[in-house]
């Protein structure tokens, strides 16, 4: 019998050819705390989706408590006594929280002998007794749609304790709460784990992963880089083992003058569901990159969605010195945008070529007379497109969006929006998905560009991008930006230090 | 050729399953399907009453197919934007409510009183479609829902007045309209024969080009088409999606109040209280049949038209029963949306 729980063999999984998981070995003991860390599509949760059976690994084996396991579905998973807390709670609104949890293994109670019906009384009575044993407090007979956001993760956790888990994993659970409620989510970690549950912390939050861890694995880019004890490694180190070690190839950059300032941006806030945007502030020049480095949904597209006028934001954007901030989408269409998901916003997939690459000019005079449509001129627009930009098309400018490579469409999203002349183009993860010719290709033209005197804002998740492009970084962490520098006085290091908030 | 293969085939697989049932109660399918056309006036019959012959049948048959094919072209213009416009028959019968009551009871002549009629139903059908759009766009109501409640609410609301103000005693429905703000012209005696001539038909005609211009080679057609199919690119490419979606509504509410005027001051020349037209709900099987678009609806309306006119005919002859036609209907419907759904998945491939 071995000591460890969970033990998974030389797991690797791969999704269209990209490898997200590269031959991983990892072992858990019971009764710790274990955290799993990384960036962004750096392979965490594809990893415990497979512990969990929602994916099955192409190689490898798991072993749970030294037995090899086949996890083909969540509920086998349940089965091992394994539960998951999802980033995104699977709860019926309209129950009670009672009703949530004991849903699928009802107590039942039979009336006259006769009448099998779930007995909610002793339902209640047992959700109690679990909330009061790990401390999760709860009113068993609220309704789920009348409770907060942590009251919903903490009926999650009990739903897995109600199951008898002995496994629980965390999918980055502290993501939606505000700091009070994460310390309290802490305390009922560490209380889960004194009970003697084995926990599982998927999270690139390395403070939580401080306080409560006892070893933690650092992936990168589906490999796994480390196995250390939490209490043997400082914050800046993990920040280190998380940010590439890949050798970057040097690309031409040479050094050209700033011209004006083109975009001034001052205490721009963002507010959607909570403050995205806090007090934001910087400049960008004629000829300048200027990149936003940070963890996915710190807030940067939401600075690039509220510069194209798509958010509503309060503070100044100027733009030539020009006040823009209140003008709609369409008076602001000047500004080159590659959106961050190019499906959802860039591109209408079922149109063809043509019909988007005047995606947001069709209105113009050269493509539109009298409310009339010049289909031929969108034609001869998009041919254009193809053969400066080298578009591999079936069909030329007719061909369907939706039958091309991710890489073409990116193209034609970035050949629309930098055709245009514009002053300034805001890039959000142009290289997103794609192949590395596709990105030697973008980032050639958005050297060009620059070379050109075009302003650019950059904002990418992957730090080799940013570090091999920017002319100026910005990093932002939780809607604030933590520092602004010429990109030359900053380490990659340094950089994914303040992008987990952790720099000294 | 790519585009009218899925109505193709569904048809053909319609007719085939049409022969099967037909042949699985004991009668001859091939002489049902001539009736069909006999009876739509394309083939002619063995005998005709006085007055009538295969001419007069056509005139009879365009006068039915009239309403159908502004109905269709409602659907597809808010199908273009992404909307289930499932109130076409609400819309039509609200269209044809108003324009009764302010004109077809009115003593004006024709000159005056067609022109209006029509001007009449399309404000009101476009007043009905675009309240549809604004609760969507205002408060985010399901159109389906809101247009399925209007339905219900046109249908008790007019059916309260023409009860109470317009009945026909006799017939039970609303009173006839006078002749001259009808639609369509009654037995015209031209050449010995007694000939209805729908002039809403014209109107269709013209009608179908328009739309197929505007969805086509229109910025407003590019926007509608951009909406639909995708809202978020939309927002981004700085159109209004909300208003986009109310002007849609409005357009649609407009083509099926123009099926609404068709159809009670011309095919009809009275309101039946409390009932709605089927026609509306046709429409959207014809729409999808007609692979959403302007010239192909009216292409599915003509065929759709054939097999619902036709029937009658066919049930008094070969004595098939006329709910053969709805089951064929029925079965195009359902070949045309799995075709459609076997093209959305071809294409997200």
């Amino acid at each position: 019998m071995s000591d460890y729980i969970i033990e998974m063999k030389n797991i690797t999984k791969k999704f269209k050819g990209i490898v997200a998981n590269e031959n991983i070995n990892l072992s858990i003991k019971k009764g710790e705390i274990f955290a799993i860390l990384g960036e962004n599509g750096a392979g965490k949760s594809t990893l415990m989706s497979m512990l969990f059976g929602m994916n099955k690994p192409d190689e490898g084996e798991i072993y749970i408590n030294g037995q090899p396991r086949d996890i083909k579905s969540p509920n086998d998973a349940y089965k091992l006594n394994i539960g998951m807390v999802h980033q995104h709670f699977k709860l019926v609104s309209e129950y009670t929280i009672t009703e949530n949890i004991v849903l699928g293994n009802e107590p039942m109670k039979k009336k006259f002998g006769l009448f099998p019906h779930v007995d909610l009384k002793e339902a209640n009575q047992k959700v109690k007794e679990l909330s009061q044993k790990y401390g999760l407090q709860v009113n068993p007979t609220d309704i789920i749609k009348n409770t907060t956001v942590s009251t919903m993760q903490r009926v999650e956790i009990l739903k897995m304790l109600y199951k008898e888990a002995e496994i629980l994993i965390f999918d980055e659970p502290t993501a939606v709460l505000t700091p009070q409620e994460i310390e309290l989510l802490l305390e009922v970690i560490v209380n889960l784990k004194k009970s003697g549950k084995t926990i599982i912390l998927i999270t690139h939050k390395l403070d939580e992963v401080k306080k409560v861890a006892n070893r933690c694995a650092i992936l990168n880019k589906g490999k796994l880089i480390d196995i250390q004890e939490v209490a043997n490694i400082s914050t800046q180190d993990m920040a280190r083992l998380m940010v590439a070690k890949e050798m970057s190839f040097n690309i031409y950059k040479p050094t050209i003058e700033l011209g004006d300032i083109i975009l001034d941006i001052n205490n721009l806030c963002v507010k959607t569901n909570i403050d995205v945007v806090k007090n934001v502030s910087f400049k960008i020049h004629a000829g300048e990159i200027f990149s936003i480095a940070g963890v996915s949904g710190n807030g940067q597209v939401e600075i690039a969605d509220a510069i194209c006028g798509i958010l509503p934001c309060k503070g100044s954007i100027k733009f030539n010195n020009i006040e823009i901030s209140s003008l709609s989408v369409r008076e602001r269409v000047n500004i080159g945008y590659i959106p961050e998901d190019r499906h959802k916003h860039g591109l209408i997939l079922d149109f063809d070529i043509s019909r988007n690459a005047v995606l947001r000019d069709y209105y113009k005079p050269q493509f539109c007379k009298d409310n009339i449509i010049l289909k031929n001129e969108f034609v001869k627009f998009a041919d254009s497109l193809i053969s400066k930009y080298d578009i591999r098309c079936a069909n030329g400018a007719k061909t369907n969006m939706r039958s091309m490579s991710g890489g073409n469409q990116q193209k034609v999203i970035i050949a629309r929006e930098t055709s245009r002349i514009s002053k300034l183009v805001i890039f959000v993860q142009p290289t997103r998905g794609l192949d590395i010719g596709a990105r030697q290709n973008i980032h050639n033209e958005i050297l060009r560009l620059r070379a050109m005197g075009t302003a650019i804002l950059l904002i990418s998740l992957e730090l080799d991008e940013i570090m091999q492009l920017s002319d100026t970084i910005g990093v932002i962490y939780n809607g604030e930006i933590q520092t602004i520098k010429e990109a030359s006085q900053l380490s990659k290091e340094d950089v994914g230090e303040f992008m987990m908030g952790v720099h000294a | 050729m790519k585009k009218i293969k899925i109505p193709l085939i569904s048809l053909g697989l319609s007719l085939i399953t049409g022969i099967i049932v037909i042949l699985l109660i004991g009668k001859n399918p091939l002489t049902a399907y001539q009736n069909l056309l006999q009876g739509s006036g394309l083939l002619p019959k063995p005998s005709y009453a006085g007055y009538k012959n295969m001419f007069t049948d056509f005139m009879v048959f365009l006068n039915t197919l009239t309403p159908m094919v502004f109905a269709a072209l409602s659907v597809v213009v808010a199908f273009k934007a992404g909307l289930f416009n499932i109130g076409v028959s609400s819309q039509m019968l609200f269209a044809g409510f108003i324009a009764t009551i302010t004109i077809g009871y009115s003593p004006l002549n024709g000159f005056i009183a067609k022109p209006l009629v029509i001007i009449i139903g399309i404000m009101a059908g476009a007043l009905l479609g675009a309240l549809i759009g604004f609760l969507k766009y205002k408060f985010n109501i399901n159109e389906v829902v809101s247009s399925i409640m209007l339905n219900y609410i046109v249908q008790y609301t007019t059916s309260f007045f023409i009860n109470t103000k317009y009945i026909d005693v006799v017939s039970r429905q609303s009173k006839n309209i006078s002749p001259d703000a009808s639609l369509t012209l009654k037995n015209i005696e031209i050449a010995g024969l007694k000939i209805d001539i729908p002039l809403g038909f014209v109107v269709a005609i013209i009608v179908v080009i328009i739309i197929k211009i505007i969805i086509n080679n229109t910025k407003f057609g590019y926007e509608i088409e951009a909406v639909g199919k995708n809202k978020e690119a939309s927002t981004y490419a700085g159109i209004n999606v909300g208003i986009t979606l109310v002007k849609a509504m409005l357009l649609s509410g407009a083509l099926a109040g123009l099926a609404g005027v068709t159809y009670y001051l011309g095919l009809n020349l009275s309101i039946q209280p409390r009932t709605l037209p089927t026609i509306g709900f046709d429409a959207i099987a014809v729409a999808l049949f007609g692979n959403l678009s302007a010239i192909g609806s009216f292409i599915a309306s003509f065929i759709i038209t054939i097999i619902t006119k036709g029937s009658a005919y066919m049930s008094s002859i070969s004595k098939v029963p006329a709910e053969i036609a709805s089951i064929i209907i029925a079965l195009i419907l359902v070949f045309s949306a799995c075709g459609a759904y076997i093209k959305l998945k071809k294409g997200a491939k």
